[in-house]
């Protein structure tokens, strides 16, 4: 895998590591014990977690009814959620299909943690369509099932069908494609375990990787062919959340922009949720030398071109509504009339996170800057979640007849499972610090010789010596 | 004869010795090894049950054990041991009978399951009389009230030895013996009464009407000499002036609807014009052409005016500000002479009297003094008589029935206290019944014998439709008890109609329910007493005008507050207002800006609003809730009768406040906001179509007639690649033949559709539409099926926005939202509109809301999983999501919730679960019974067979059903009628309920 670098580009593994030094380093939190800092975010988001626990159960238990939505709104923030959550599941397979189909090396640094935030999300997001089901128990009808009903059977021309398939598609093959990527790594913490039952979990996980030239040949095959197969689900996943508001004879929703749209925005979300949990992830687990300015100010690019494309589209939204002259377009999420209505707050909200504030990436210092790329990185967050406010609520609460114009308002269940997974995810990511492999090693290792800081630096030097030697046989 | 046949199933048994036999012999392969496990103590000490085998035993039987004690509930179903002759088990039987409560008079048709009345109708038997409103309708419903009084204070014969006791006694003193009854209208139950008076000479009826008209009575006595009401038949009018009339509404006694509707719609270029001054918006004002509000006071100037300008006089009167208006009017009325009619709501003896004489000079056709109506009889002079002398100790007995005057009539309740036997007769504990010494639990009228004579000439019965539910007398069984008469109320009734029936069939008239006399028109010969104009208008110039009047009105929903108990007329968004669960005090944009009183929405989307208290005339009602009204007259404020009632309700319809404290006061309005804020029901807070006219289509009578088609209803276009094509080839689905069998289409005329919301209550009824409670419709979750969107106008229309400079601006679309402090007003039914192309149907993921073959979207509940995906993505918002358990919940505690609310539930029509999507069916089940009717009778359906509850619930014949593939029917022509549309057409969702548009007269 080691393969020439040109000695400008900046280092990717900083320091002096040698291939011991990066082994110790991706271990040390799994054979370390959990600092403090560490069991009070844990016991937060285990809180969370367990309170969005209790407001699914209140929720199943009670009915729909004990959310805010209603008779002209009958989606808010479930749906909503639920697009968020997929959306930042889309940083993941980008970082590591597309990118390793495109050899960019710095992905290496950040695969292995935006994949497991991917299926995280992933997880939380599957939650939503779930139990937004008004009778959930019933929920495995939307499953093809073979039944005794004869012509009984699901409605394929359903979008929410389609997300069913898209959704489960999408899991199933990134978590596949992160596990493989795990084994080397697994492996790795396998052989160093001391203790006996850490040895036969991770020898468990690990599927008895032997670190043979055969498994390496396999492994970089099947990387790269689900890499290829997970490339298209970067586009397909998200271009079917958005059918299920491109395909509505809603005004807002029916609109023939959503797939690629979506997709950027998934993006962008993705990338910033990546650049959120990193940002902190590299100081607290000692990943400085993997996880670099570099890196940040990788992801800031691909940040700001997503932007762009986001912004591209919620201008042509804008621009396209108002130039139909329809009064059903007036009124649309991007819209003057949701400007000036009672959602105008979500509008800018939108606006202002989505497209203003992530401009500031275009100042290099920003953008190489950890606090600001991180803070822009939040914004960016919170702005993806009002664009799904906004075009679920805004659009279905300004419908075709104005008789039926209405409100939502979010009521505490609705809150509670909000950051019910918000917490759930962070249980699992704070787990997945403590256990896993956070840095795919193996791959890391396999550039120390190029990318790596000392490699530069001797190269450096050798080439200063040539330098030097040719100059003194010149003279 | 002997049998020698054998049966047999394979020839190997057929053939003897076969397999199948030995099969049979080894059903058990083994035999069960029950020694072993149940042997004797031996080898039970030998077994290789060791003791931890043992507690596995145990373990698995308690397990077991708890779970079989996990028992289901328990439903008992009772089935007939020996059938009632009457009654086929799913076969529904009718009944003709009458509702007579003293508010709404009506002929109805009670639709009965096993025993059950579930619904209400037309008696279509009945030429005149048979409207059935929203209260009429949900009257099925009061029957079934939990908190209806359940036996009377004591057992029957104590109850009326004493009680005669004390008529005796009564008897031989100065004292007398008061019935003080709503109006009854009833024969037999007058004779009885008169039965009564002959045994207790001195008894006394008075008759009062909580809602009064004695105002139109008196008036009509003056001139006509009897103390009726007259009859209108708009249909036999071309030009209507109404003054404060609301004749579309409760207006002396109501029912004038179907006639009104008749020239509604333009036929041959021609149609009625109807001028409505009024102060409240009411729904008469709403459907007019042109409506000027006016304050109460100045209705009068108004009112003489009129009068003035049509006949030349000049009586005395004062400037109004709708003056050129009147003149207007009145040039109007001129022109069609006796073609005119003019009405008026003033409760004023003058105003009523020049009414009369205006139609008298135009010997208006509209006017009918021949088929007097009686449903209003009470008299206030003789009440307020009543009253005195029961202050003053005159009256010994005071017997109340069909009435509730402690609750409508100021000072009874101190009155009373001056009687010593009070007795009152209610169906459930009111305000009056808490203050009477004896109280005699009533039935309801589905419960109950009875007669009634509505209008001069016709006649009514009222009989059961099932047994009593509880330990009820009727008045008229006390009565009969009272006078000593052994027979029942049924023998009395039916002996006392042989003077009615005059040799006609007891049996037949039983059956239809009504009666009519026909010769009367020979008969009577009214003659006009002259009446000194003069006097008459000078007493009324008299009159005050006020700053702030007040103008009280009934709603559609709770009318005099009778059936204030009963859910659905609670829930019922009023038509105007779009507001249940309340009355609040209506006040113009105007006044309310002056009192600095505000409506606002919150976050949630419902509405909240101001509070104040109101005095008139030194009295005063706390804590009113403020509702801006769009069309109230500027200086008026209005408030609904109705409200407010404690005794005896349940406390989630102790709604609203009692304007009955305002009754006959008169004087300045005086507000006073107050700390606080109210918390409305209401379904609609936009009011405007925001520029999309094409909602509610509609035109000027002269478009109509002079334009073509696509200028006033235009089509929709529907293009490919920028050319123009059908909505067929722009549709994306594979369409059906869909010309083959039945194929359902609904028309709704928004000509002639009133908005009287009597549909609602009937689809209510038939399809066991739950009833969700106030917090739950704040927060838009209405379950009704069937909703009538009202649109107001804007003053800011496109063209005066693009005139501005603001057309399409935050500043433009705040404007638009804003309703004219005088608008016109639409209304707009609407219900699933059955898509041919279903914009639900291909987004639920299950396959649950599917087309059906006869142009129906169904619905499979079982099938639904609640994603509500259809909801979002269905343009008109039909769709009704059960959020919670809305049947036996007790967060929910309305009829679904106890088993004899329950028993108002259509059984054709499943109770739909926690977390289904529901909506309009389009009765299906009352289509296919159509059908199966048809098919057992083995012939086709009917033209004109087919209906839905909505439609036979609609009384201006606004509402259409019809089967489209069948030529004949209504339906077929009307679809093709040119004013016909659909609602949002362009989205290519092509309904199957189709719109007629609304001609304006203007």
């Amino acid at each position: 895998m080691s393969h020439y670098e040109a000695p400008i580009r900046n280092p990717l593994i900083l320091g002096n590591k040698s291939y011991h030094d990066v082994s110790n380093d991706i271990a040390r939190p799994i054979e370390s014990k959990a600092n403090k800092m560490w069991w009070i975010v844990f016991t937060i988001s285990l809180i969370a977690f367990l309170w969005g626990i209790g407001a699914i159960a209140y929720t199943i238990g009670t009915g729909i009814g004990v959310w805010g939505l209603n008779n002209k709104i009958n989606w808010a923030w479930d749906i909503t959620n639920f697009v968020w959550w997929v959306g930042i599941g889309h940083a993941g397979t980008l970082i590591s299909a597309v990118l390793l189909l495109f050899r960019q090396k710095w992905r290496m640094g950040i695969n292995r943690s935006a994949e497991a935030m991917t299926i995280f999300a992933v997880f939380q997001a599957g939650l939503f369509p779930l139990i937004h089901m008004g009778r959930i128990w019933n929920g495995y009808w939307v499953m093809p099932i073979p039944n005794q009903l004869g012509t009984l059977w699901t409605n394929f021309n359903s979008p929410l069908l389609w997300d069913v398939f898209a959704i489960s598609t999408y899991l199933s093959v990134s978590l596949v494609f992160w596990w493989t990527g795990l084994l080397p790594d697994f492996a790795m913490i396998r052989d160093r375990a001391t203790k006996p039952f850490q040895k036969k979990i991770y020898s468990l996980l690990s599927f008895g990787w032997s670190g043979r030239a055969k498994d390496w040949q396999r492994f970089e095959e099947v990387s790269l062919v689900l890499a290829g197969l997970a490339t298209p689900l970067v586009l397909s996943v998200h271009t079917i959340v958005s059918f299920d508001f491109a395909t509505s004879v809603i005004p807002g929703w029916h609109s023939t922009v959503y797939p690629p749209y979506f997709v950027a925005g998934a993006v962008f979300s993705g990338f910033a949720m990546v650049l959120t949990l990193l940002i902190i992830m590299r100081k607290v687990s000692n990943l400085e030398a993997y996880i670099t300015r570099d890196h940040i100010e990788n992801m800031s690019k691909v940040i700001l071109v997503t932007c762009w494309i986001v912004a591209t589209a919620y201008l042509s939204e804008f621009f396209v509504g108002w130039y139909s002259g329809s009064s059903y377009e007036d009124f649309v999420y991007l819209s003057i009339g949701a400007a000036s209505g009672p959602y105008w707050w979500a509008f800018w909200a939108l606006l202002i996170c989505n497209g203003m504030i992530p401009q500031l990436l275009w100042f290099k210092k920003i953008r190489r800057s950890f606090i600001w790329t991180f803070i822009i990185a939040l914004f960016i967050n919170i702005g993806m979640w009002f664009e799904r406010f906004d075009i679920i609520v805004i659009n279905l609460s300004r419908g075709h007849l104005p008789a039926t114009w209405t409100r939502f308002e979010p009521t505490f269940v609705d809150i509670g499972i909000f950051i019910g997974t918000i917490g759930f995810f962070f249980v699992l990511f704070l787990l997945y610090a403590r256990t896993f492999p956070v840095v795919a090693q193996a791959e890391i290792k396999s550039i120390l010789k190029s990318s790596g800081d000392n490699h530069k630096r001797n190269t450096e030097k050798l080439s200063n010596l040539v330098k030097e030697k040719r100059e003194a046989s010149k003279d | 004869m002997s049998n020698n046949k054998k049966y047999w199933t394979s020839v190997e048994e057929l053939k003897g010795n076969s397999i199948v036999e030995k099969l049979s012999k080894q059903e058990f392969p083994k035999e069960i090894p029950t020694d072993a496990f149940l042997g004797d103590k031996e080898t039970l000490a030998s077994s290789s049950t060791s003791r931890r085998d043992f507690l596995k035993y145990v373990g698995f039987t308690t397990a077991a054990a708890s779970l079989a004690a996990c028992e289901g509930p328990v439903i008992k179903t009772i089935p007939y041991v020996v059938k009632p002759n009457d009654i086929i088990p799913g076969v529904a039987d009718y009944y003709a009978t009458s509702i007579a409560d003293g508010f709404d008079f009506a002929s109805v048709l009670v639709k009965v399951r096993e025993g059950r009345p579930i619904k209400i109708g037309p008696n279509l038997e009945a030429k005149t009389n048979n409207q059935t409103n929203a209260r009429v309708q949900a009257s099925v419903l009061s029957l079934y009230d939990n908190n209806r009084l359940k036996k009377s204070s004591k057992d029957y014969a104590t109850f009326d030895k004493e009680v005669k006791a004390t008529f005796d006694k009564i008897k031989n003193s100065d004292k007398k013996i008061v019935f003080l009854t709503g109006t009854m209208a009833s024969p037999s139950t007058d004779k009885l009464l008169t039965e009564f008076t002959t045994q207790y000479p001195n008894t006394e009826h008075v008759i009062y009407d909580a809602v009064s008209e004695t105002a139109a009575l008196d008036a009509f006595q003056e001139m006509y000499g009897s103390r009726v009401l007259p009859n209108y038949n708009f249909a036999k009018a071309n030009v209507i002036v109404s003054i404060g009339a609301d004749f579309l509404g409760d207006w002396q006694g109501g029912g004038f609807e179907s006639g009104y509707a008749k020239n509604k719609a333009p036929k041959n270029g021609k149609m009625s014009k109807h001028i409505q001054f009024e102060s409240n918006l009411t729904l008469t004002g709403a459907n007019a052409d042109q409506r000027f509000a006016l304050k109460p006071s100045k209705q009068i100037f108004a009112l003489i005016n009129l009068y003035n300008k049509v006949t030349g006089q000049s009586l005395p009167s004062r400037a109004t500000s709708q003056d050129k208006a009147i003149k207007n009017a009145a040039t109007q009325i001129k022109s069609v002479g006796s073609k005119a009619v003019v009405v008026t709501g003033i409760q004023n003896k003058n105003a009523q009297l020049i009414v009369l004489a205006l139609n008298n000079f135009l010997q208006s056709e509209a006017l009918d003094v021949v088929n007097t109506k009686n449903v209003r009889q009470g008299d206030d002079t003789k009440v307020a008589q009543l009253i005195a002398d029961m202050k003053a100790g005159k009256v010994g007995a005071i017997i109340t029935h069909q009435t509730n005057p402690a609750y409508t009539l100021n000072d009874f309740t101190n009155a009373v206290k001056k009687v010593p036997l009070n007795i009152a007769f209610s169906i459930s504990s009111t305000e009056t019944t808490k203050l009477a010494k004896y109280v005699n639990a009533t039935p309801h009228y589905l419960e109950s014998w009875g007669d009634v004579n509505m209008q001069k000439g016709q006649y009514n019965l009222i009989q059961p439709t099932i047994n009593k539910l509880f330990d009820t007398r009727q008045f008229q069984e006390a009565l009969l008890s009272w006078t000593e008469n052994t027979s029942t109320y049924y023998n009395y009734l039916k002996n006392s109609w042989t003077s009615i029936l005059n040799g006609q069939s007891w049996n037949n008239v039983l059956h239809n329910g009504t009666f009519n006399i026909n010769q009367i028109e020979a008969e009577e010969i009214t003659t006009v007493n002259n009446i000194d104009l003069n006097a008459v208008a000078f007493a009324l110039a008299r009159n005050k005008s006020n700053k702030l009047e007040l103008a009280l009105y009934t709603k559609v929903g709770l009318g005099d507050g009778q059936q204030a108990n009963n859910p659905w007329l609670q829930e019922l968004p009023d038509p105007i207002t779009r507001t249940s669960w309340d009355n609040y005090l209506l006040i113009s944009r105007v006044d309310a800006e002056k009192l600095e009183l505000k409506n606002w929405i919150v976050d949630n989307g419902a509405m909240n609003g101001s509070l104040v208290d109101v005095s008139v005339g030194g009295k005063t009602l706390k804590n009113v809730p403020v509702y801006i009204q769009p069309g109230q007259a500027v200086g008026s404020v209005g408030l609904a009768y109705g409200y407010g009632r404690i005794e005896g309700m349940q406390e989630e319809m102790q709604t609203g406040v009692n304007a009955y404290l305002f009754v006959n006061t008169t004087g300045n309005v005086n507000i006073t906001k107050v700390e606080g804020e109210h918390k409305f029901a209401c379904v609609q807070t936009h009011h405007t179509m925001m520029g999309r006219d094409e909602l509610v289509n509609e035109t000027s009578l002269s478009d109509f007639i002079n334009k073509p088609k696509k200028e006033w209803n235009k089509e929709p276009k529907f293009s490919i690649d920028h050319q123009e094509v059908s909505i067929d080839q722009a549709a994306l689905w594979e369409t059906f033949d869909d010309s083959i069998g039945t194929k359902f289409n609904l028309a709704i005329d928004l000509a002639t559709c009133t908005a009287c919301a009597s549909c609602v209550i009937a689809c209510h009824a038939e399809n066991n539409v739950p009833v969700v409670g106030k917090q739950e419709i704040r927060l838009s979750r209405d379950m009704h099926w069937l909703r009538i969107d009202r649109y107001y106008t804007s003053d800011m229309t496109n063209k005066k926005g693009k005139e501005e400079g603001i057309f399409g601006s935050g500043k433009f679309f705040n404007a638009q939202e804003l309703p004219q402090d005088q608008p016109e007003v639409s209304f707009q039914p609407v219900m699933c509109m059955h898509c041919n192309n279903a914009p639900c149907e291909s987004v639920c993921p299950v396959a649950a809301t599917s087309h059906g073959r006869q142009g129906q979207n169904q619905m499979a509940y079982n099938r639904c999983v609640g994603t509500r995906y259809c909801a979002n993505n269905c343009p008109y918002r039909v769709r009704r999501f059960n959020w919670f358990k809305y049947s036996e919940n007790s967060a929910f505690n309305f009829n679904m919730n106890n088993d004899l609310g329950r028993m108002v539930l259509n059984p054709d029509v499943v109770v739909r679960s926690r977390g289904v999507m529901e909506k309009c069916s389009m009765c299906i089940q009352m289509t296919q019974e159509t059908i199966l009717q048809a098919k057992k009778e083995g012939r086709p359906v009917k033209t004109d067979e087919f209906s839905v509850a909505c439609v036979d619930a609609c009384s201006t014949g606004a509402m259409t059903f019809g089967d489209v593939n069948n030529p004949e029917d209504k339906i077929t022509k009307i679809v093709k009628d040119k004013r016909t549309f659909k609602l949002l057409e362009f989205i290519g969702t092509k309904p199957n309920v189709v719109y007629q548009l609304k001609v304006r007269n203007s």
